[in-house]
């Protein structure tokens, strides 16, 4: 028991950033924050910019405008591997996998940044305790698995990267219900154990369960954004998320 | 038996252009045991020998696909700055060491190590500064940019080799004698042929550990799969492309020196050999380490086969029937003999 309290402040800041591609302006002034501790979900129709966001986040593109704070550090120039050096680790959209190599190597490709190779085999057995599937295809080549099985591998992936920040980009996708169960499960878990996570979901209603905070996206802008409790109930989150009307 | 009903399985489920393929295979495979019954002894010594050519063009054709792999470029200087390594070493053996026929086993060691400390460090850099130069800036542009610049940096470099070494072949005395150091039943393998052998061999063996088991190895595979994905692992991708050229180009400082031992060299001699190695690399599945040395040795093989049999087209045709081989690879086997067809088409 530590007498002091975890501190809550921002390990996230999103200062207006703006992405273009080329001449297309994909996102026009996002802000967002994720505290300590907190599971953030951002949510938002298709082509809204939620991948591009987490992308800007880990540096895989160049926002030409604002800024990124990581940890209280600007991380809005560094390189992408500094940045996951630094502890944001991602499961992409789409998966990503190195389709040529086994389920335990892209495992640990996962943990490529990280010193301490201490705890790896812990780590690896702790992804397949949750992902037993992944544990009987260790050794199959992971292009060569169901859409599922990929899905769970880049999870696995990501957290084998013990990180500090925790980017999900639409992980229940093509899952079993079953499975997606488990996915927010892990979520849920890993976040207890002090990762804060920012969650993109197609699946709204389930991210605005496992998460404190949402944001709404739109064309480019958060639209919306509070308690995910209130989110939920907010009319029109309902009328175009959650498929009511 | 699982193997035979295998290849089964593959005739019956194949296309009618798979059958063609097989068959021409089939016809080729029956000329080769035909030969061999002939004249084992001929056939065998000619073999040892293409062999030998084929490990040389083996060790150029893994700079093609090294790079290949991970970038997806023919770079065409490679061939050319395999010929320059060739070049400088000569002037290493000749003028600095002065390896001539008199010269001991242990000061022809002392030269032959010597040579390659200072080629495969000098075309290494030499290779990864064209990547920094020529191809870095355009690693975001359409394929065609940096493989007409690819094009472009293999003609700078041969006016640098023809620059500094002029139009005339240059070679190093026989100081490996050609002699055979064994022989077996009137099949004899030549002393200069065991020498390509024991430096090729180990390269190879380190290279095959470099890639699969080191922390660099296996950033280099990432990042041949998935450039992206392997930023998001932490990877720094512009480091890991160039180590990739700094491999390449210490491979082409070791074949620059082995092909040296066999043959003359000269300026250009890095465009015919270079589009040897990559026609090897392209038959063995480009992208694919051992398919590259295995696509060299089989060309080495006809090359050799071609030339030193009898009822054969003969040497003139040899440029022909390896470009035969390419064309044939690519309509009955387009992903080359361990090349896998991914989903990604990558
Ligand atoms: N590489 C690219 N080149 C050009 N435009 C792009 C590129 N990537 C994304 N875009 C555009 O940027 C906008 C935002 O895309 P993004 O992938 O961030 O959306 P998203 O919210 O993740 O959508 P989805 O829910 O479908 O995954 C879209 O209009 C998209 O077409
Ligand atoms: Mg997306």
């Amino acid at each position: 028991m530590t007498t002091t309290e975890q501190p809550a402040g921002p390990v996230l800041e999103i200062d207006d950033i703006h992405l273009y591609y080329g001449a297309i302006h994909a996102l026009k002034g996002v802000s967002l924050t994720v505290n300590q501790g907190e599971i953030v979900t951002l949510i938002g129709a298709n082509g809204a910019g939620k991948s591009s966001t987490l992308r800007a986040i880990n540096g895989i593109n160049r926002p030409r405008d604002g800024r990124i704070r990581f940890q209280g550090e600007d991380i809005t120039h560094r390189s992408a591997h500094r940045i996951v050096k630094g502890g944001i680790a991602q499961s992409p959209e789409g998966r990503r996998l190195f389709p040529r190599m086994s389920v335990t190597e892209n495992l640990e490709m996962g943990a490529f940044q990280r010193t301490d190779r201490a705890n790896f085999a812990e780590d690896m057995e702790r992804v397949f305790e949750l992902f037993p599937r992944l544990k009987e295809r260790r050794t199959q080549k992971a292009g060569t698995m169901s859409g599922g099985e990929q899905q769970m591998c880049a999870i696995g992936r990501a957290l084998m990267a013990r990180p500090k920040l925790l980017l999900l980009d639409e992980p229940s996708m093509g899952l079993a219900p079953i499975f997606v169960e488990r996915i927010f499960e892990t979520v849920v878990e890993v976040n207890k154990q002090g990762t804060p996570v920012l969650l993109v979901e197609q699946n709204a209603l389930m991210a605005l369960d496992v998460a404190g905070r949402g944001y709404v996206m739109e064309t480019g802008r958060i639209a919306l954004e509070g308690a995910a409790s209130e989110l939920k109930t907010n009319e029109q989150v309902r009328k175009t998320y959650l498929g009511e009307g | 038996m699982a193997t035979a009903t295998a290849a089964l399985h593959r005739i019956r489920g194949s296309s009618l252009i798979d059958a063609i393929g097989l068959l021409i295979l089939g016809l080729v495979v029956i000329w080769v045991v035909v030969k061999f019954a002939q004249d084992p002894t001929r056939f065998l010594n000619v073999t040892v020998l293409g062999a030998r050519n084929g490990a040389i063009y083996g060790l150029v054709a893994l700079g093609y696909t090294l790079v290949y792999g991970i970038l997806q470029l023919i770079n065409f200087a490679h061939g050319d700055v395999f010929a320059l390594s060739g070049l400088v070493a000569s002037t290493m053996i000749i003028s600095v060491f002065g390896l001539d026929t008199t010269t001991g086993v242990l000061l022809i060691v002392i030269g032959l190590v010597g040579t390659l400390a200072v080629t495969i460090p000098l075309f290494a850099v030499v290779n990864a500064t064209i990547e920094r130069i020529a191809y870095k800036p355009l690693r975001n542009a359409p394929r065609l940019a940096p493989l007409i610049t690819a094009v472009g940096v293999s003609f700078i470099v041969q006016n640098i080799s023809l620059a500094l070494y002029g139009v005339d072949f240059e070679s190093v005395p026989n100081f490996i004698p050609r002699t055979d150091a064994v022989e077996i039943g009137g099949v004899g393998i030549g002393w200069n042929t065991i020498a390509v052998f024991l430096i090729v061999i180990p390269v190879l063996l380190v290279l095959t550990w470099f890639v699969r088991s080191t922390r660099q190895g296996k950033a280099m595979r990432a990042v041949a799969q998935d450039r992206e994905a392997s930023a998001m692992m932490g990877i720094d991708v512009n480091r890991t492309i160039s180590v990739t050229f700094v491999i390449a180009g210490g491979l082409a400082a070791v074949a620059g020196l082995v092909y040296l031992l066999q043959f003359n060299i000269r300026y250009d001699t890095g465009f015919q050999l270079g589009l040897i190695a990559f026609t090897a690399a392209v038959l063995g599945g480009i992208g694919n380490l051992t398919g590259a040395v295995l696509g060299a040795l089989m060309i080495g093989m006809v090359e050799a086969w071609n030339e030193g049999l009898d009822g054969t087209p003969g040497g003139d045709w040899t440029r022909s029937m390896i470009f035969g081989i390419l064309i044939a690879t690519l309509v009955f086997r387009p992903q080359g003999i361990l090349g896998e067809r991914t989903p990604e088409g990558a």
